[in-house]
């Protein structure tokens, strides 16, 4: 389980002050498919770095009870001027996999072949989307954050994706942060809608998107 | 207890990780790789001492001035390296903050372990070629030359622990960053021994751990040679409160920091 506790976050530049998240409190079960809606700035991403542990909240607290994977998404987690390999090589080493499985995964998951040869600063966000997913599923966490990305990726990554997720890891938990209404439908049991600071958790999918396509 | 283990040994894993992850965007894979990081020391340390040994007469106290120059040149471009790559070192390494497990102060320890090994094998590396050539002596006494580098280079990683807190918090200090490692010249006792002082500046300078650790090396591999001055209490106490003072500032800007 991961609890929210009380989250408030503000980001500051200079005297200006800009208050995302006033007060979230949620917690995700293991098994939970959860769908993040939210207009753009509604503060999803800031929701997720938080659960994430990238950024700290202003106040309150995340406790986590289970692993949790850092936010999937365009950027942040890889070393541009690396390989894919190499981006490889050092993620096994801080989270203690052993590098031949994760490559021999990688290759086949992302069949992204000599492009890992390659440094990742000149991968389109399809391949890196490709790549986050790779290492990530590599890993086999608890919880997998994911900010977007699922969107980026050709009809062949999504079918992959699908597989991964909703065939053979079901046990785990997932936290969707997503404009695509199609996709948190298809996705998701249930669903958080962030509106002006605060989160609204929805049981039922469907009402969650009516409640979000009104804002 | 438990716990405190389990998070030390990832600690461990992530300082390795980091530091061939460092090793290879800095140096590369092709020709001498990593070996680059001894030479820009061994370049300045040497033709410093070089020109030196032709612009002044020798020193009467029977050491060789190249040997003398080198044995304080070596510490000085690693403090300056050390001090320079501190600055902003946060920002250029966020993305790798999208990892729970790697935590701001892994950054420093990496960078100044890093510098720390190649300043070494510069040393060592000097040592040994101009000891062939008859210039350098072995060293007296090995315990305090350690121990002087030791104490050297925690007082750097001390001061460095407040440089990249500070550099992010304010780019002024960023910017002052190598003024202040020109002025920290005359402060670590790299063209000077304590002993051809008057006693009340010697005195002063006793609380810089920079000038003990450096007598202290200078002792070690001189041997007698020298008048070592050094204050072990002093050497270790300051760097301790730079450490705390420094660690407070670390965990301040981790809470605010926005990662990219």
């Amino acid at each position: 389980m991961i609890h929210c506790k009380n989250l408030h976050m503000e980001y500051r530049s200079g005297r200006v002050s800009k208050p995302v998240l006033k007060g979230v409190d949620f917690t995700i079960n293991p098994r939970d498919r959860i769908g993040l809606l939210g207009r753009n700035g509604a503060g999803k991403s800031t929701l997720i770095r938080l659960i994430g542990g990238v950024e700290m909240p202003t106040t309150g607290k995340v406790v986590r009870k289970m692993s949790c994977s850092w936010p999937l998404g365009f950027t942040g987690g890889f070393q541009g001027s690396l390989t894919g390999y190499d981006n490889a090589r050092f993620i096994a080493r801080i989270y203690d996999k052993s590098y031949a499985e994760m490559r021999d995964f990688l290759e086949d998951f992302t069949e992204l072949g000599t492009n890992l040869q390659l440094p990742v600063k000149i991968y389109s966000s399809g391949m890196r989307a490709r790549l986050a997913f790779g290492l990530s599923l590599a890993i086999e966490f608890d919880c997998y954050l994911i900010d977007e990305v699922i969107m980026v990726g050709d009809k062949n990554f999504q079918d992959k994706c699908k597989s991964e997720f909703f065939e053979k890891r079901t046990d785990r938990a997932l936290l969707l942060a997503s404009h695509s209404v199609d996709t948190v439908r298809e996705y998701c049991t249930r669903a958080i809608v962030l509106h002006e600071g605060r989160a609204q958790v929805h049981e039922d999918v469907a009402e969650a998107i009516r409640v979000y396509e009104q804002l | 207890m438990g716990r405190f283990k389990e998070g030390l040994r990832v600690q461990v894993k992530v300082v390795q990780a980091l530091t061939s992850r460092e090793l290879m965007t800095r140096f590369g894979r092709q020709n001498i790789g990593f070996l680059w990081i001894m030479v820009e020391p061994l370049l300045f340390a040497g033709l410093v001492g070089l020109v030196w040994s032709f612009i002044k007469a020798p020193i009467d106290s029977g050491i060789s001035l190249f040997a003398f120059v080198v044995t304080g040149y070596i510490p000085l471009t690693f403090l300056r390296q050390s001090f320079g790559r501190s600055a902003s070192i946060f920002v250029a390494n966020s993305a790798l903050l999208f990892h729970r497990q790697i935590k701001i102060l892994d950054f420093i320890l990496v960078r100044i372990l890093i510098e720390a090994v190649g300043a070494m094998m510069a040393y060592l590396f000097a040592g040994i070629i101009l000891a062939f050539l008859g210039y350098f002596p072995f060293p007296t006494d090995i315990g305090a030359l350690v121990l002087g580098w030791a104490i050297y280079v925690f007082c750097v990683f001390s001061i460095c622990t407040i440089i990249a807190p500070l550099s992010e918090i304010s780019e002024v200090i960023e910017k002052l960053v190598p003024v202040s490692i020109y002025i920290s010249i005359p402060f670590s006792g790299v063209f000077n021994l304590a002993s051809w002082l008057p006693p009340n500046m010697r005195e002063i300078l006793m609380w810089s751990p920079l000038v003990s650790g450096m007598e202290l090396m200078r002792y070690g591999l001189f041997g007698p040679l020298v008048t070592p001055y050094y204050d072990l209490t002093k050497a270790l106490s300051v760097p301790v409160v730079f450490l705390l003072v420094g660690l407070i500032l670390c965990r301040r800007v981790r809470r605010t920091m926005t990662v990219t």
